[in-house]
């Protein structure tokens, strides 16, 4: 086979994982089981990424809205990888938000591919084509990005865990973010291949 | 924690969240102790944020060449600026917020011009380029070292590098972008590496301390151009002493690993020519008075009850100096801590581990 066919056999294939797994996506949005385990995951993924990069908090005062000068500027300013800075607070009953446009952006992101991920392993749990997938399958591949909030000087989490960083670790960080997106990418592509096709069928579900 | 928020927030509301105006103004500085050293003074600065900030006539101590400092700098993570220094400082008088008695703050005063800085700020920007008494100045903080420490700056500002040596902030000055490790107060780096930079005392010392010795001060607040979650340190918590600041977790390697003492104890540390003194901080305030012995150049260190901190000075001569109620005895006069008759040589607080990371010969005086 030449590298062109080969080439070739591979984008086919890519192209047709893909397409089942978007028909995956769309069979377990359509559930009500599915849609609601989706809203779920993104939801709380989305709170748990902003607790993680530490921009949620429990409210220890009062009300209170404060936005910066220049919100748009503002929020473009990177302060460590994938982190920027926040343009507004917001204090508010039990919960205090520092708003950072592109992290709640990206945290959105992450989420979407995680209850995607979510709802579809789902499905494959349910379906008995599926050769039993667990439902927490890809779920795991989020957790990098939990991680990768700064704390001034370093990663965040090795402060509170009281752990020494070295210098490979507090490189590697800044990869979390990115091997989160990979790793749901991948493990959505891997379940939804499996699901694809039998996700939409009803007598299978 | 969160302390003076709320209070701030409000007047944030009503006017928008835009630093305004510029710094305060004052006298000018005259006769302070606190002042940086004369001299120390040199260089001048030319006009802009292209200007390299003033010079020291003589060199610090440095323990290790240059090339070899360099060598050791790691990221911190962030990016540079990833950190934002305060640049445009508000300040709000001592009855207008609300910050618990045991808190730290870092306290400078220039003439009639007296400041806090409160640690609950500063652990989230690290540097603030501020006026005192009309002279533009950094006063700077690294949470990881627990150092403090002034520097007049010119006309440039510094910014935080994201890099850290021993631990410690590396700063940057805007003017020249060299690198200047905070408590060297050296560039190891750039145009003007091997430059020292002037410095002036920073006394670390409680909220409750320093707002009953000074009444009138000025008080950073969290109008500091950005938002934060003030008042969560990510460290831990000076008020009580907790996580980092109590464990013996160094997070980065310091240059030297120095077992005389626990790592997180804090020393009072000075410099001299060619070696460093660290005082111990607690012995110190327990004994009021600790003096070098057999040192080339002999050192007293007392302590100032009040402000819970101490101060060093050159004693050539050896005098006595003996506690007293409401000061010290040298002769037959009686002193204020901070104005013994003798020269005063800068120090500074500072973690153990990153003080013989710098110093490795130090010698330890409890």
């Amino acid at each position: 086979m030449s590298s062109e066919s080969a080439l070739g056999t591979v984008a086919t294939r890519g192209v047709a994982s893909g397409r089942n797994t978007w028909r995956a996506i769309r069979g377990a949005l359509g559930r009500r089981d599915g849609g609601t385990l989706f809203v779920l995951a993104v939801v709380g993924y989305l709170a748990a990424y902003l607790v993680g990069i530490g921009h949620l908090d429990w409210n220890t005062g009062g009300t209170a809205f404060v936005v910066v000068d220049d919100p748009l500027a503002r929020a473009t300013e990177r302060m460590a990888p994938y982190q920027y800075e926040p343009v507004a607070l917001v204090a508010a009953g039990p919960f205090e938000l520092l708003v950072s446009p592109l992290n709640v952006l990206l945290g959105l992101g992450l989420g979407l591919l995680v209850g995607a991920n979510l709802a579809v392993s789902w499905v494959a749990y349910r379906s008995p084509a599926s050769c039993g997938l667990g439902s927490g399958a890809g779920v795991l591949a989020g957790f990098p990005a939990l991680f990768s909030g700064i704390a001034c000087c370093g990663p965040a989490f090795l402060v509170v865990l009281g752990i020494q960083a070295t210098a490979g670790l507090v490189a590697a960080f800044q990869w979390f973010v990115p091997l989160s997106v990979a790793l749901l990418a991948a493990t959505l592509l891997w379940v939804g291949r499996r699901v694809g096709t039998q996700a939409t069928r009803p007598d299978q579900v | 924690m969160h302390h003076t928020r709320r209070g701030v927030l409000r007047g944030l509301a009503a006017g928008g969240a835009a630093a305004v105006g510029g710094c305060l103004g004052g006298d000018t500085a005259s006769g302070d102790p606190n002042a940086v050293e004369p001299s120390q003074r040199s260089s001048s600065t030319t006009a802009g944020e292209t200007a390299a900030p003033p010079t020291a006539d003589e060199p610090r101590h440095v323990a290790y060449d240059h090339a070899s400092l360099r060598s050791n700098v790691v990221s911190g993570g962030v990016p540079k600026d990833g950190i934002p220094s305060i640049d445009d400082p508000q300040f709000a008088s001592a009855d207008d917020v609300d910050i618990p008695g045991g808190d730290p703050v870092f306290g400078v005063e220039r003439g009639d011009d007296v400041r806090a800085y409160p640690q609950y700020i500063l652990v989230h920007h690290e540097i603030v380029n501020d006026r005192i008494a009309g002279d533009p100045v950094a006063v700077t903080y690294c949470p990881l070292t627990g150092t403090a420490q002034g520097f007049e700056r010119g006309e440039t500002t510094f910014g935080v590098s994201g890099d850290l040596l021993n631990a410690n902030l590396v700063m940057y000055d805007r003017g020249t972008d060299s690198r200047w490790p905070q408590m060297l107060a050296t560039a190891i780096d750039g145009p003007l590496a091997g430059a020292t930079l002037q410095e002036f005392r920073i006394v670390w010392t409680t909220w409750r301390a320093w707002r009953d010795e000074h009444p009138d001060t000025r008080v950073l607040t969290e109008d500091t151009g950005y938002v934060r979650s003030y008042g969560d340190d990510p460290y831990g918590s000076y008020n009580p002493r907790r996580r980092y600041y109590n464990n013996d977790v160094t997070f980065f390697d310091p240059l030297t690993e120095d077992d005389r003492l626990d790592p997180k104890v804090v020393v009072l540390g000075a410099r001299l020519a060619d070696h460093a003194v660290a005082f111990d901080k607690q012995a110190l305030l327990e004994d009021r008075v600790l003096a070098t012995e057999d040192a080339e150049t002999p050192l007293v260190a007392v302590a100032d009850p009040d402000l819970l901190t101490g101060y060093v000075y050159a004693n050539p001569d050896e005098r006595e100096v003996t506690a007293e109620d409401g000061g010290y005895a040298v002769g037959d006069e009686t002193h204020e801590p901070a104005a013994l008759p003798l020269e005063r040589v800068l120090a500074f607080d500072s973690m153990w581990f990153a003080w013989a990371g710098y110093y490795p010969e130090t010698s330890y005086v409890e």
